[in-house]
């Protein structure tokens, strides 16, 4: 998935997987920091949104 | 854009990462608000769909976590 | 090729006679030069329907899905690879079936034929490796090497996988083709170019989802196309709703796609979408060692869980 979405031009760091166990809530924060890190660095998703219709 | 916050979609397994955002939240860590999670009652719900869905809804990235 | 035709034929009618099958599926001529289609015969006497020639591109084992006859079909070595997947995927038994296997030596691409010809054609045929073609402005002889579909020049399994008769004995597999060049040269390209890349080539797709039908693979009983609740993705030809559906569609034959060229093939604005699926193919090889539809007996990548799986694209 990630490698198909990469191909087509989107940035690899907007798709994240994790493996995080219901006891693990510290690694939960770090991973939610670094994702939050990361994202906030490359700026606002531009591709693959759907614009709304233009009305005339 | 020195005031954008990201959107960060997040689909979390109930019984793991879904678990630990619970345990996070009563141990009161902080964590930055800018995921907004999805529960899925396991990581196998996951669908690519869901992803392009919130990728052509606005989000600014896709986490999924098991 | 003409031999073939024969032993094709020879082999339709001693099964249909002997009721080993209710049915086989091969090609005949179509109404136009090139554009041969399948034929589903029933009698024996009929037979002589069945050709075999260089445009006989179309995927046959589209036709079997959730059959419940028994039934002859006539099979290239990618046509093979995709019953073998039909048959993985409980979509048809393999006691249903006897496949005439035919070595294949790739398939004409009529875009490139039509593209330096003059006006229409009008007759095509074909002696060794010599495609002559007859058109409104005039005649012109082809090497067949050289409009060979692009899928075909970079085939590395023409004989058919399984099969139950052989209408004659295997053909040399190519070794010494890059099978993914194409594939590569994309990954070589930044993000940007990637998108300016894809966004040229979807452009002109009016979304006929003809690449959806002749696809073997796309048997879901509702596409995700159609659904509407949840909609996945707008019908309009907006470039995202385009994106959306050639992404989706490639990634539903991830680990199943054998690159038999027939989306292309039936694309009537020539989209080269194969590209999105043979880079999950290339993936498929790389990461699991998988290629789909060789045998029986093992199951598809994507199907089972290995530890030594790889996964380092997880936090």
């Amino acid at each position: 998935m990630k490698n198909l979405l990469v191909t087509m031009g989107i940035d690899p760091d907007r798709l994240h997987f994790s493996w995080i166990s219901s006891a693990e809530s510290t690694k939960f924060v770090k991973v939610v920091n670094e994702i939050t890190a990361k994202v906030k660095a490359i700026g606002p998703n531009q591709r693959f949104v759907k614009k709304e219709a233009k009305v005339a | 854009m020195s005031d954008w916050e990201p959107k960060i979609v997040s689909f979390l397994c109930n019984w793991c990462s879904y678990g630990a955002a619970d345990l996070a939240g009563v141990s009161r860590m902080e964590y930055p608000p800018n995921v907004r999670v999805v529960r899925i009652p396991c990581t196998g719900r996951m669908s690519p769909k869901f992803a392009l869905a919130a990728l052509r809804e606005g989000a600014d990235a896709v986490w999924v976590s098991g | 090729m003409s031999t073939y035709t024969d032993k094709i034929r020879e082999i339709a009618q001693r099964l249909l006679k002997e009721c080993r099958v209710e049915m086989v599926i091969g090609f005949r001529q179509g109404s136009m030069p090139m554009m041969n289609e399948p034929c589903f015969v029933r009698k024996p006497e009929e037979v002589d329907r069945l050709v075999w020639d260089s445009n006989c591109g179309i995927n046959l084992a589209n036709y079997l899905t959730n059959r419940k006859e028994k039934i002859g079909i006539v099979a290239k070595g990618c046509d093979s690879r995709n019953i073998v997947t039909h048959i993985l995927e409980n979509k048809v038994k393999r006691e249903q079936l006897v496949i005439i296997g035919v070595p294949c030596q790739g398939m004409i691409d009529k875009r490139k034929i039509a593209a330096s010809i003059q006006g229409e054609i009008l007759a095509v045929s074909e002696t060794g490796g010599q495609i002559k073609v007859k058109s409104a402005g005039g005649e012109k002889s082809f090497n067949k090497n050289e409009v060979l579909q692009q899928n075909c020049s970079v085939c590395v399994h023409r004989n058919p996988v399984i099969h139950d008769e052989m209408v004659a004995a295997p053909v040399a597999e190519q070794t010494d083709v890059d099978q993914y060049a194409d594939v590569n040269a994309i990954e070589a390209m930044s993000t940007e170019e990637r998108w300016e890349f894809f966004e040229k080539l979807l452009a002109p797709c009016i979304r006929c989802y003809a690449c959806r039908n002749a696809c073997p693979l796309c048997y879901c009983p509702t596409c995700f196309v159609d659904e509407s609740k949840p909609q996945w993705v707008g019908k309009s030809q907006d470039p995202m709703d385009v994106r959306t559906f050639h992404f989706l569609r490639a990634f539903h034959c991830a680990g199943r796609c054998t690159d038999c060229g027939a989306c292309e093939r039936a694309c009537p604005v020539g989209i080269n979408m194969r590209l999105l699926t043979k880079k999950l193919n290339k993936d498929c090889l790389e990461l699991y060692g998988w290629q789909a539809g060789l045998n029986l007996d093992s199951r598809p990548a994507l199907d089972v869980y290995k530890a030594n799986d790889p996964e380092d694209f997880i936090h």
